[in-house]
């Protein structure tokens, strides 16, 4: 990396201990790490858990960020790791991490049944309800790429694996995805409630 | 379709794809959320939440009143606090002890007395030389020339 971004700037001053830095940098990746959290585990309480533990482990480690590379690709490194974790603890989930890309959509784990969405309220278009049931690694690839710009490399760095397999990933989940885009039947017409006085 | 072209197409930037996604996901961070993360940053670093501000309030006025009851009552326990006579001249005792010099030191010193002419000084140095140290050999050739043999 030849110089560091504004974000690794940013890291850079927090390191030093000036902490509108870390605010300002929070400011930045809020969303994009919430929509990725959320959009992979699918449960807003799990993903809350998720999104302060990304950042308490950024905070920890701070004394030994170097700028070796984009900072998404540190922070989302981060985040990659939790939700790994966070699919462990869930054997349900960690059968469908595990699963590949070209096997059959996997069961949906346990705290994803609607008892589990019970707070995942916000209203499912046709595509992020597709989104939804990607493998959760094709979901990853696509996430990353939307939320945060990350070309092929760089996903490839965070999700810990070799360039052609995020290719073949992202590539899978942008063929699924396609499909929930076409027109949707439109929707039997509903004869009119007329009333008589 | 070939896959390839519409993993090309896609990484361009601006699909239908992408314009559809950034419409549907619009989720934002709950502000409880940032409260805790910022917080959680601020102590880590530090600094101090704001919700414990009330709370240094108290312990400030509680320490405030602390330190009034100490004014008014504190002579009292302070009389009942002092320590024994015996005590304090034992420990006297042993404070003067560690003041003592050593003999060899004590003997120079003497001997230089006795080379500036201040006899009677030298003279009473040395009845508390031998009076503190009854059995240290010592001659008066030595006190007299000024050359001490530490026989320590």
């Amino acid at each position: 990396m030849d110089a560091p971004d504004e974000d690794a700037r940013l890291m850079l001053r927090y390191r030093e201990g000036d902490g509108h830095a870390f605010a300002a940098l929070y400011a930045r990746h809020k969303d994009p790490l919430y929509r990725y959290l959320l959009r992979q585990v699918r449960n807003a309480g799990a993903a809350a858990d998720l999104f302060q533990e990304v950042w308490s482990r950024l905070v920890a480690t701070r004394a030994r960020y170097e700028p070796r590379a984009k900072f998404a690709t540190y922070l989302f490194h981060i985040a990659h790791n939790c939700s790994i974790d966070f699919f462990r603890r869930n054997r349900h989930a960690a059968r469908s991490h595990h699963a590949d890309v070209h096997s059959p959509e996997p069961e949906v784990p346990e705290y994803q049944r609607p008892d589990g969405m019970a707070e995942f309220v916000e209203q499912q278009s046709a595509l992020l309800a597709a989104l939804g049931d990607l493998p959760h690694e094709q979901r990853e690839a696509f996430l990353l790429h939307e939320e945060t710009g990350l070309t092929i490399d760089e996903i490839a760095r965070v999700m810990d694996v070799p360039v052609e397999t995020a290719k073949s990933r992202l590539r899978y989940a942008i063929r699924k995805l396609k499909k929930s885009l076409l027109p949707a039947p439109l929707p039997d017409a509903r004869p009119l409630r007329t009333r008589t006085i | 379709m070939d896959p390839h072209d519409d993993l090309e197409e896609y990484l361009r930037g601006d699909s239908a794809l992408s314009r559809q996604y950034r419409r549907d996901a619009a989720a934002a961070t709950p502000h409880a959320l940032d409260r805790r993360v910022l917080g959680a940053a601020r102590v880590a670093q530090g600094g101090r939440p704001a919700y414990l501000a009330p709370l240094a309030f108290a312990a400030s006025v509680l320490l405030s009143v602390a330190l009034v009851l100490a004014i008014v009552f504190g002579p009292q326990r302070t009389k009942r606090a002092e320590p024994a006579p015996h005590v304090v001249h034992a420990a006297a005792r042993v404070m003067d002890a560690a003041r003592v010099r050593a003999p060899s030191v004590w003997l120079a010193d003497i001997a230089s007395l006795r080379r500036a002419g201040r006899t009677q000084e030298a003279d009473t140095e040395l009845l508390r030389f031998r009076s503190t140290y009854p059995n240290y050999p010592i001659t008066e050739n030595a006190l007299a020339t000024g050359v001490i043999v530490d026989n320590e």
